[in-house]
């Protein structure tokens, strides 16, 4: 008791009187010191370890595992790889994978032309420009679900404005293969402006010396853009493709909003079959084989940009 | 730069060509958002008419509606709790861990580091599944609890990952000054290396905070009405058709970005590094 008093006390008065208390927090302060880099680093780790390692931890067991939410944890078989070969059986899976390759590769390639284009107008020296670089950073950084939505209120056969504008009532999202164009669509819309500004970053950092030499030895403007530009810019296309790519395959909520995977499976990509899986179906084990089958794939292109990026940063 | 002393000459032609392509740029990206900003300013008579109206006298009375409605009003109160505590449980925890990362060596620096950067990377819906049922297990579905720790799998990866990139260019000498004065380990950090890194700080909370507000998918799984975030309540509209109250969809729409426009323009030069987790240099484009 009397030991406990002691401690109470001396914190309190740490600050203005007691010799003791001071020794007390220099010796805390020393212990600190001493664990500086385990108690800076603990907190980061436990936590991404909860919500991160374990749960993955977790799906990939589950993968392999015959059980659903109501029964009890232990009760769970171990089924080796059937739920790997029930998901690769399974057409609508499949279809789904095939799907979201094909949607990726799509809206990837199509931001960073449109983005590309963006980023040489935006890096001309020309006045108000940096008006035109800030509007841009608006539709980048809207709420995914308010985009899809006000897509939703502007394509609207009956009262959109697109439709008024192109001047005959297309039903955007419920045709299957034009829905598919449509979300992909209103996704470039969204993130070609992201891509744009990275780029013009790459733009902004190239060395200008070597663009003033070529443009003295006399390249024309089309020469200029293959062999100087391009070529220096390539480290950043490469970031905006593999960033860009890591979040279209993860593509969700615009699609989730405007159509819900459908018209007839039409729009069903990867992240919308795992929640109808898990969700609607409640089968948690082939849902946890599907979300390892995406892991697996956005984990090698992440590999690859951690390799570029640790080529860029050696220590 | 690109512009050459040649073009410098060229006629006005250049230049007419060259705002041309920006504005049309400009109102691709721009005219959807400035129509439903329209939409939320006209009375329900003014949405429904064909052709469109492009001039009127615009009314707030769907902003009016909206901020009467209590559905509305909660949910926009969750997305505020659930995003201001997202930040600051990742403050906390990240940027001692981005400080030591930034200063110290010492094994496991490049694979917690690494780690974070695939925990941003990795689709949400995979480490949504398993959290489900850890939550259901600890029963914390449906709480805001459990959307915090889930949005930190975004969050803290973000935090250490910009304000360690900060704590980098914060010079060492100060701290070693500090060192020569007797100053701790600690007190290095919290008086000298942390007042510094200020700026870091704050955009990095920036950062994270817009991505929480902006969240769908988590909150999608693990809220239910009473906890329900802005964005979910926003995707109930989506499913009805038209006939539905299109000046309320706008005018809800508008408030949610409100902030998120905001916070994005305060924090807008460094907005592109941080969101390709420092895979880039520097990208202060405006």
């Amino acid at each position: 008791m009397r030991h406990h008093d002691r401690h109470h006390g001396s914190a309190i008065s740490a600050s203005n009187t007691g010799f003791r208390g001071r020794n007390y927090l220099a010796q805390i302060a020393k212990l600190a010191d001493f664990w500086f880099i385990p108690l800076t680093i603990f907190p980061t780790v436990a936590l991404s370890s909860a919500v991160f390692g374990f749960p993955l931890l977790l799906s990939l067991i589950m993968s392999f595992a015959a059980w659903s939410i109501d029964e009890p944890v232990l009760a769970a078989d171990f089924v080796g790889l059937r739920n790997y070969r029930d998901l690769f059986a399974d057409p609508v899976f499949v279809a789904s994978l095939c799907l979201t390759l094909g949607y990726t590769a799509a809206t990837v390639c199509l931001e960073i032309l449109v983005g590309l284009a963006i980023a040489m107008l935006l890096n001309q020296d020309l006045p108000y420009i940096r008006f035109f670089r800030i509007a841009l950073i608006v539709p980048m950084m809207v709420t995914p679900i308010v985009a899809a939505l006000c897509w939703k209120l502007l394509l609207d056969p009956t009262y959109g404005l697109v439709d008024y504008l192109v001047g005959s009532p297309i039903i955007w999202l419920g045709d299957p293969t034009l829905a598919l164009i449509t979300v992909g669509g209103v996704s470039v819309w969204q993130n070609a402006p992201f891509v744009a500004l990275l780029l013009l970053a790459g733009l902004q950092s190239l060395p200008k010396e070597v663009v003033e030499a070529a443009t003295i030895d006399g390249a024309t403007k089309i020469a200029l853009f293959r062999h100087v530009t391009l070529p220096l810019l390539s480290p950043y296309l490469l970031v905006a493709l593999l960033l860009r790519t890591i979040f279209e395959f993860r593509a969700f909520d615009n699609v989730y909003v405007m159509t819900a995977g459908g018209p007839a499976n039409a729009t069903l990509v990867l992240s919308i079959y795992v929640y109808q899986t898990s969700f609607f179906s409640f089968d948690l084990t082939l849902a946890s084989a599907a979300s390892w089958v995406m892991l697996l794939i956005v984990l090698t292109v992440c590999l690859i940009l951690i390799a570029t990026m640790r080529r860029k940063e050696p220590d | 730069m690109i512009s050459s002393p040649r073009l410098s000459c060229k006629t006005g032609f250049y230049y007419v060509f060259l705002y041309g392509s920006l504005i049309c740029f400009l109102v691709i990206f721009m005219l959807p958002l400035l129509w439903v900003l329209g939409l939320s300013l006209k009375t329900r008579e003014q949405i429904f008419t064909t052709p469109p109206l492009f001039l009127w006298r615009p009314t707030l009375e769907n902003y009016f509606t909206v901020l009467s409605e209590k559905n509305f009003l909660i949910s926009f109160w969750n997305s505020f709790l659930v995003t201001t505590s997202t930040v600051l449980v990742s403050l906390f925890a990240g940027i001692p861990a981005a400080y030591t990362i930034a200063r110290y060596r010492f094994p496991g620096r490049k694979l917690i580091f690494f780690s974070l950067l695939v925990m941003r990377m990795l689709p949400p819906i995979a480490a949504l599944l398993p959290l489900y049922v850890m939550f259901s297990f600890g029963g914390l579905i449906n709480t805001r609890i459990s959307l915090v720790l889930a949005y930190t799998t975004f969050s803290l990866p973000i935090i250490v990952w910009v304000t360690r990139d900060f704590f980098k260019t914060v010079p060492r000498d100060l701290e070693e000054a500090a060192y020569m004065d007797g100053a701790s380990r600690t007190g290095a950090f919290l008086r000298v290396a942390l007042p510094l890194a200020k700026p870091g700080i704050t955009t990095a909370a920036i950062l994270s905070m817009l991505l929480a507000w902006n969240d769908f998918i988590f909150a999608a799984i693990l809220t239910n009405n009473a906890t329900r975030t802005a964005p979910v309540l926003l995707s109930t509209y989506a499913g009805s058709e038209t006939g539905t109250d299109w000046g309320a969809i706008a005018a809800s729409g508008i408030l949610v970005l409100l902030p998120v426009i905001v916070f994005s323009l305060i924090a807008q030069r460094h907005l592109v590094s941080g969101l390709s987790s420092g895979s880039i240099n520097d990208a202060r484009v405006a």
